[in-house]
């Protein structure tokens, strides 16, 4: 196993921004909003949260997980620098899929832990929700059926054996939670019932967040559908499943999103006397594996995890909140158990007893996570690391958790398969 | 690196695939199989492999049962299928589409594999792929996917 050697400098997070993750087409405010204005309104967000200008800024990194496809664009970094006020300053594109946003992290913390820069920016972006009009101004874009966009998924495997040996993609969702199902000799029955805890709590959670794609529960839902409760929408009709144990609920909402987060020297950030908390980046454990590789999310996860832990000293025991990139639901479950928040073999039950809610003991994605928060790809990470950030401050709004997490962990997972595994922490 | 000292190993890999043969690389040093061949050894990370053709027999280690979001139609016209992690003969292992014979096989195959504990052998069965060179083309360029079949189709 790679050993991670200690940052030369301790890095923290002081500025972070996000938009509203919803069909920007759908909505008066948005219609018409291309990848500058919104990369722009979440980087001028974080840089003011952090009491900064732009001319502060010495570099920013940007994320995009399908800029040609989504974008229109080869080198959006270029495209995006004037919208925030940056022109000039050193940047970089990067493009890892969904794991994006926690490789926007990683890099920056980097690009200040080496001394190379003090002040870093760094957001991502993707309108995922439509299309580009393709020679018409970034303004115009156009709804799409799902059909033009599966052609491009398996794009995230190896050209020369994961794609054509067309098994990554279909082993993919189910293949870590259909092992836990039979390690601990579970039901199908009893996977659905932990799968639908997951999706209430985190619907819950969405709801209550005016960020958040989704604006009605599950039993709200069912009340319009003449239904009695929560869990007879989750198993009905309208809600099948689509993979041996996944139902629609059970996929990421794909969504238009930016988010971005300003980082800097802890010494500096606590010298600046900033009016919240400053949050301590204190480790990311990293690994890639070919989309084809057997078992790649829960080695990627096992691999990740061992290398922050041993990096950081931090023990599991000493997790407050944890986020897990869920575009497939069932990663809630299995990688709360792999990292330690939850013991293994209980994260079913602690799913269908409501326990992974905002309010609950083991709080996952309290901002709904990919299937009720919204997925934009590239920009999600980053939004999971916003939310971390708030709850962490105690700025979370009507989702605040009773007590502000010390403590956060990050899986991040996705792009055909990176993983990063980090850990956040309050500064004393 | 010289051009003599070159050659398209993706190429030969599915001209193998294309006679029937599963090729992979041998590291000269742990003697690991490296499958699908590549040029370094991923188990000790060595620099060098050569050439070695495999038995193209293995035993299932997982097996996933595709829904209507992972589910292949050109994959059900062959026969009913699905998705496993094949432990090589060799001792490598890979992910691959798994053919069944039956759709009640299919059904039942997670339990014999996980409760029943059965050891479940598997072979290799490539499956002929045409393609348009590019959309709309009439010019097809034809390929041979590797994928497995329980041997218990072939008895």
């Amino acid at each position: 196993m790679v050993k991670l050697g200690k940052q030369a400098r301790s890095v923290s997070i002081v500025g972070v921004g996000c938009t509203p993750f919803k069909n920007f087409e759908d909505h008066p405010q948005t219609k018409g909003m291309s990848e500058g204005d919104a990369f722009g309104y979440a980087a001028l967000e974080a840089i003011q949260d952090a009491g900064l200008e732009p001319r502060d800024i010495q570099y920013f990194y940007h994320g995009a997980a399908n800029p040609f496809m989504i974008g229109d664009s080869l080198t959006p970094n270029m495209q995006v620098a004037d919208w925030f006020g940056v022109r000039g300053i050193g940047s970089v594109h990067h493009s890892e899929a969904c794991c994006t946003g926690y490789v926007a992290l990683q890099e920056a913390v980097q690009a200040v832990a080496s001394g190379t820069y003090d002040v870093v920016l760094s957001g991502a972006v993707d309108l995922a929700a439509s299309l580009p009009v393709v020679d018409a101004p970034g303004c115009f874009r156009r709804d799409f059926p799902l059909s033009e966009m599966l052609p491009s998924i398996p794009k995230v495997y190896d050209r020369a054996y994961g794609r054509p040996f067309d098994s990554a993609f279909g082993i993919s969702f189910d293949n870590w939670i259909n092992k836990y199902r039979w390690e601990y000799d579970l039901t199908a029955e009893q996977i659905d019932d932990a799968l639908n805890g997951v999706s209430k709590s985190l619907r819950r959670d969405a709801v209550l967040n005016p960020l958040a794609f989704s604006t009605k529960t599950f039993e709200e839902l069912a009340k319009e559908n003449d239904l009695p409760d929560a869990d007879a929408y989750l198993k009905g009709f309208g809600n099948p499943k689509v993979t041996q144990y996944l139902r629609v609920t059970g996929f990421e909402i794909k969504c238009d999103g930016a988010a971005a987060l300003v980082v800097m020297p802890t010494d500096m950030a606590v010298a600046r006397g900033l009016d919240h908390k400053v949050i301590d980046v204190l480790g990311t454990g990293a690994a890639a594996f070919e989309g084809a590789t057997p078992d790649n999310e829960y080695n990627g996860t096992k691999v990740g995890t061992q290398q922050v832990y041993e990096l950081t000293g931090v023990s599991p025991d000493e997790l407050d909140l944890l986020f897990v990139n869920d575009f497939f639901l069932a990663g809630d479950i299995v990688a709360a158990e792999e990292v330690g928040y939850i013991p293994r073999g209980e994260a079913w039950q602690y799913a269908i007893d409501g326990r992974m809610g905002f309010d609950g003991d083991k709080p996952i994605n309290t901002h709904g996570g990919r299937c009720n928060f919204g997925h934009a790809h590239g920009a999600s990470g980053v939004a999971d690391v916003v939310e971390a950030v708030k709850q962490m401050r105690g700025e979370a709004g009507a989702t605040q958790m009773p007590k502000a997490p010390q403590t956060t962990f990050l899986r991040g997972f996705g792009g055909g398969q990176n993983i990063r595994c980090q850990i956040l922490r309050t500064h004393d | 690196m010289l051009l003599e000292d070159m050659e398209p190993i993706v190429k030969k890999f599915y001209d193998g695939v294309a006679e029937g043969k599963l090729l992979g690389r041998k590291c000269t040093e742990c003697g690991a199989i490296e499958f699908p061949p590549h040029l370094g050894c991923n188990a000790c990370g060595y620099h060098q492999t050569e050439w070695v053709e495999l038995s193209g027999h293995g035993t299932l280690e997982s097996f996933v049962v595709p829904g209507i979001q992972n589910d292949k139609p050109y994959l059900k016209e062959v026969a009913p299928y699905g998705y496993g992690k094949v432990r090589l003969d060799e001792g490598t292992e890979y992910s691959f589409v798994i053919f069944c014979g039956k759709k009640k096989v299919v059904k039942g195959l997670q339990e014999r594999l996980y409760k029943n504990h059965e050891t479940i052998g598997v072979h290799f069965k490539p499956i002929k792929r045409l393609v348009p060179e590019k959309e709309g083309s009439d010019v097809m360029v034809e390929w041979w996917e590797p994928c497995f079949e329980l041997d218990e189709v072939a008895q």
